[in-house]
């Protein structure tokens, strides 16, 4: 298992259009994806487009990224940068 | 097509048919000027270029998610049908100005209530697009989404027909 936590710079969060992103861009990984935001006791799998934009993730809202499965070691470091380049 | 054609169609399968949610003329979602939509990121769907200023829900169901900013509405059919109706393009950047919502996440709706209203000219005033992409979410759980593109529709009218 891996996970990192990244807090949340986009003014307008993670709304509609980078909910979409991100479900593309893990749709192709093995590994089980999960976001979840402690602080407010919600959780998504990152492949479902509808329980990420549900989240309704905020500026300044810490996201632990959780990445299980065969391929977690080489996909993790390209999440967490997808993560830092778009959010 | 015929009117008893159409009516028989329309009888066929009802759960797995969605409404017009607005008035105006629809396109073809790769005509909408927004990759996301246009490349189908979000999911297949359609675009209503709108002549009126509420949106009203497309099917019988469940808001999975009003937007604070009420740009776009989440809803899941009772079919399951997951649809995002997204209101102009880049308004989630208005912050709920020129919105208001008559639904809350969580509410039980029924096809043709009233969801979000908008000031369409004063959108359109601030520069922004105001086309309305209706798109299905789980569009991979869908063998075929026939989308009436190129249509003037009411509210109601057939929008979308999808075939598992």
């Amino acid at each position: 298992m891996k996970t990192f936590d990244y807090t949340i710079k986009d003014e307008l969060g993670i709304h509609a259009r980078p909910a979409g992103l991100l479900v593309k861009k893990i749709a192709g990984v093995h590994s089980s994806v999960t976001i979840e935001v402690k602080e407010k006791g919600k959780s998504a799998d990152a492949k479902r487009l509808m329980a990420v934009m549900k989240m309704a993730v905020k500026q300044g809202d810490t996201v632990t990224v959780t990445i299980e499965g065969d391929d977690e070691d080489a996909v993790a470091p390209e999440i967490e940068q997808f993560f830092k380049e778009n959010f | 097509m015929g009117i008893f054609t159409k009516l028989f169609k329309n009888a066929a399968d009802p759960a797995n048919t969605l409404a017009s949610p607005a008035e105006g003329k629809t396109v073809d979602i790769s005509e909408v000027p927004d990759p996301t939509f246009a490349e189908g990121i979000l999911g297949k769907g359609i675009a209503i270029i709108p002549e009126g200023d509420t949106v009203y829900s497309p099917c019988d169901g469940t808001i999975d998610l009003m937007f604070d900013t009420g740009h776009a509405v989440n809803l899941i059919s009772d079919s399951g049908i997951e649809i995002l109706i997204h209101i102009g393009l880049e308004t989630v950047s208005l912050k709920g100005k020129h919105f208001k919502t008559f639904m809350n996440t969580g509410d039980k709706v029924k096809k043709g209530d009233k969801l979000i209203e908008f000031d369409r000219k004063a959108i359109a005033d601030e520069g922004f697009n105001t086309i309305i992409p209706v798109v299905i979410c789980n569009s991979d759980s869908y063998s075929e989404i026939v989308a009436e593109t190129a249509k003037n529709v009411a509210p109601g009218d057939l929008l979308m027909t999808l075939k598992k």
